[in-house]
């Protein structure tokens, strides 16, 4: 059973296709501690090239360091992808980036969600903060299957 | 348009010319039915003239030596008028390499002849277009043909472009990307597709383009190119960003927060609130209190007529900013239906410091740095 | 002497400064040598500065708040320091609001608030509940 939470603000995490430009993409794939660092750094660098303010900035470095971490800790040893580029539509430049984990995934979706859930310890913690952080929020995750979250930053 | 062979009639002679397969497409152009002209000579559909000059024969004698014949002529149908054809003739020779017979195909060229005239007379009054880029593209996305809207927009003359591939306008990172293929194949599956983007002129600068792409299908459905009408957004681009400028300005200026004292800072609150101006609001803030290192801040909302939970939520986010930062919260202002609202709503200010008018808060402010004498809410400043 | 994380003695107490990233070891390393830099020194205060911090998730969040509490239990009370705006709105945000850490704008005022919080005598063993 598949449960999607889709949260925008502004429209999918991409944009309407046809007139979002993609930019080349940095990829970490997620083993260990190390690569948080990795994962933040690239965040930062792309904020920087699309012209997002310190605290955009910040908020994006932020709530990709909770998704990061997250795959770090409940997926299957650890293992994921995180993905970010630059991306622009219209006259907006943002940050756009990709956490793809292949552990347990997340059985009940809007339970995890939800404000105020605390779950101990395990699976979901910083999933409501990390959404409320960024611009644009899309999640994905069926029990066994996995995760998958795409965020969005812009710079207006 | 296009030269489709499909499209015609696809007939079979046998060795002497006779007919000896027919086809639906065949019936309509000649009006012939299969039961009519099998079996009969071929040389039926040629003008009486053309029979009196042998010319079937020569035509069948000249495509068994070429091995194919393309020829165009008059055809005579079963009512007696004419049609003006193309016609090919193929022959069909056995293993020995006798002729088995001819493969005959046709296509009646007086429809195209009007397509072509109709064409040339859009064409025409597209050329005239001015204001906008009007051109059509093949299937591949060649340039097929060029307006003055086109020129003006790009700076190329339509020598330069006819036969080249449209992506010659666009940037690199958006030929890279793929952004051509995407948009053409959005326009042959949504019917059409409209996109903004930045488009490279003949000077290599820059413009904001609003484009427009079209498949273009012959009578048989089939895609025969695109019809890509542009224009130039610039200006409008330019406008909508000094616009843009122009609000965060206003914002600016909306938002003054006033320094009262050493380390006391008030920021009157006026007008509502929506999302993205408390979220400006609570920006400006705290970068004030960082710059001003500002250790009680005074929230004065006695220009905010109403106070919903959304307000509410904003102002408590604040005020818990400005407390991880290390600064103290006085919220002033506070008017007899605010402070109903708020109990109504069931909203809880937890612990929010809270003063009817300025000047109390400020007292107040100033008896909790030691200013002045008195007793102060707490011993301490963290709430 | 402090190999994980820098620890200056100013008189009656520590100033701790935490800087770059924290992992699991680093924090570890922290934790120990805090707790026994208060009890080898009876420092009264420590004040915890983050400025440094590459980034404050709730992570880090919760790393300082039972830093905090270790220290309170030593019987010392702790101010944090540092943390800008966009942090302040970032942990907002997130909900790891640090409610029961005091904060202050800058070293100097967090020395002050250490120093106002023995004076008035409190020494308060606080609960967390660092599963927050």
């Amino acid at each position: 059973m598949t449960a999607t939470v889709e949260a925008s603000y502004g429209g999918t995490p991409s944009g309407p296709p046809g007139s979002a430009v993609l930019a080349p993409v940095a990829a970490v794939t997620i083993d260990g501690e190390a690569d948080l660092l990795r994962v933040r750094s690239a965040l930062r660098t792309e904020a920087q090239a699309a012209g997002l303010g310190l605290t955009a900035t910040t908020k994006l470095v932020t709530a990709g360091s909770e998704l990061a971490r997250n795959i770090l800790r409940y997926a299957d040893r650890g293992h994921g992808v995180v993905t970010v580029q630059q991306v622009t539509a219209g006259h907006r430049s943002g940050v756009r980036a990709q956490f793809t984990d292949y552990g347990p995934g997340i059985a009940d979706l809007d339970e995890v969600m939800r404000d105020g859930f605390s779950s101990c310890g395990s699976l979901g913690i910083g999933l409501p903060g990390s959404r409320r952080l960024v611009d644009e929020f899309m999640i994905e995750s069926a029990a066994g299957r996995g995760t998958t979250v795409i965020i969005a930053q812009w710079d207006r | 348009m296009i030269d489709s062979v499909t499209e015609g009639m696809l007939i079979r002679l046998d060795a002497t010319g006779v007919v000896a397969s027919w086809h639906a497409g065949a019936e309509r152009l000649t009006q012939y039915s299969a039961e009519d002209i099998i079996g009969r000579d071929i040389s039926i559909l040629y003008p009486p003239e053309e029979v009196a000059s042998d010319r079937p024969a020569r035509d069948l004698a000249a495509a068994a030596q070429a091995g194919r014949l393309d020829a165009e002529g008059w055809w005579v149908r079963k009512d007696g008028s004419q049609v003006w054809c193309t016609y090919i003739v193929t022959t069909m020779r056995g293993r020995s390499g006798a002729v088995h017979g001819y493969v005959l195909s046709a296509r009646d060229l007086t429809e195209r002849r009007e397509e072509e005239l109709a064409l040339r007379r859009i064409e025409q009054m597209v050329d005239g277009i001015a204001d906008y880029e009007v051109i059509r593209l093949d299937s591949q996305g060649l340039i097929r043909s060029w307006n003055l809207g086109a020129r003006r927009l790009t700076g190329y003359e339509a020598a330069e472009v006819i036969g080249q591939h449209v992506s010659m306008f666009y940037t690199d990172e958006d030929t890279r990307a793929g952004q051509v293929e995407s948009e053409l194949t959005a326009a042959v599956r949504e019917g059409r597709v409209e996109v903004e983007g930045w488009r490279i002129r003949r000077d290599g600068s820059r413009f904001w383009a609003s484009i427009s792409v079209a498949p273009i299908r012959d009578d048989s459905g089939e895609l025969t190119g695109f019809v890509k009408v542009a224009k130039d957004l610039t200006e409008r681009r330019q406008q909508e960003e000094l616009v843009q400028r122009q609000r965060d300005e206003i914002l600016e200026l909306s938002t003054p927060v006033i320094q009262v004292w050493e380390r006391v800072i008030v920021l009157p609150l006026i007008g509502t609130l929506d999302s993205v101006r408390a979220a400006r609001l609570t920006e400006s803030l705290l970068e004030r209190i960082a710059a001003d290192l500002a250790e009680i801040v005074i929230l004065d909302v006695s220009g905010v007529p109403a106070i919903d939970s959304g307000v509410a939520r904003h102002l408590l986010k604040t005020v818990e900013a400005a407390r991880l930062m290390g600064t103290v919260s006085i919220l002033s202002g506070v008017r007899p239906e605010i402070a109903q609202s708020i109990v109504h709503l069931g909203i809880d200010l937890e612990g929010l410091r809270s003063r009817a008018s300025l000047k109390d808060a400020l007292q107040l402010a100033l008896r909790m740095l030691g200013v002045v004498g008195g007793d102060s809410d707490t011993g301490g400043r963290d709430a | 002497m402090h190999e994980a994380v820098p620890i200056l003695r100013v008189g009656p107490d520590l100033l701790v400064t935490l800087q770059g990233d924290l992992d699991d070891l680093t924090v570890e390393a922290i934790e120990r040598e805090v707790t026994a830099e208060v009890t080898r020194t009876h420092a009264h205060g420590v004040l915890i500065d983050v400025s440094g911090l590459a980034v404050v998730d709730s992570f880090v969040a919760r790393v300082l708040a039972r830093i905090v509490g270790m220290v309170r239990l030593l019987g010392a009370d702790s101010t944090l320091v540092g943390i800008g705006p966009a942090v302040a709105i970032t942990l907002t945000e997130l909900g790891a609001s640090l409610d029961h850490v005091p904060t202050a704008l800058t070293a100097e005022q967090g020395m002050a608030m250490l120093r106002h919080l023995r004076s008035a005598g409190t020494r308060t063993l606080m609960r967390h509940d660092s599963n927050r």
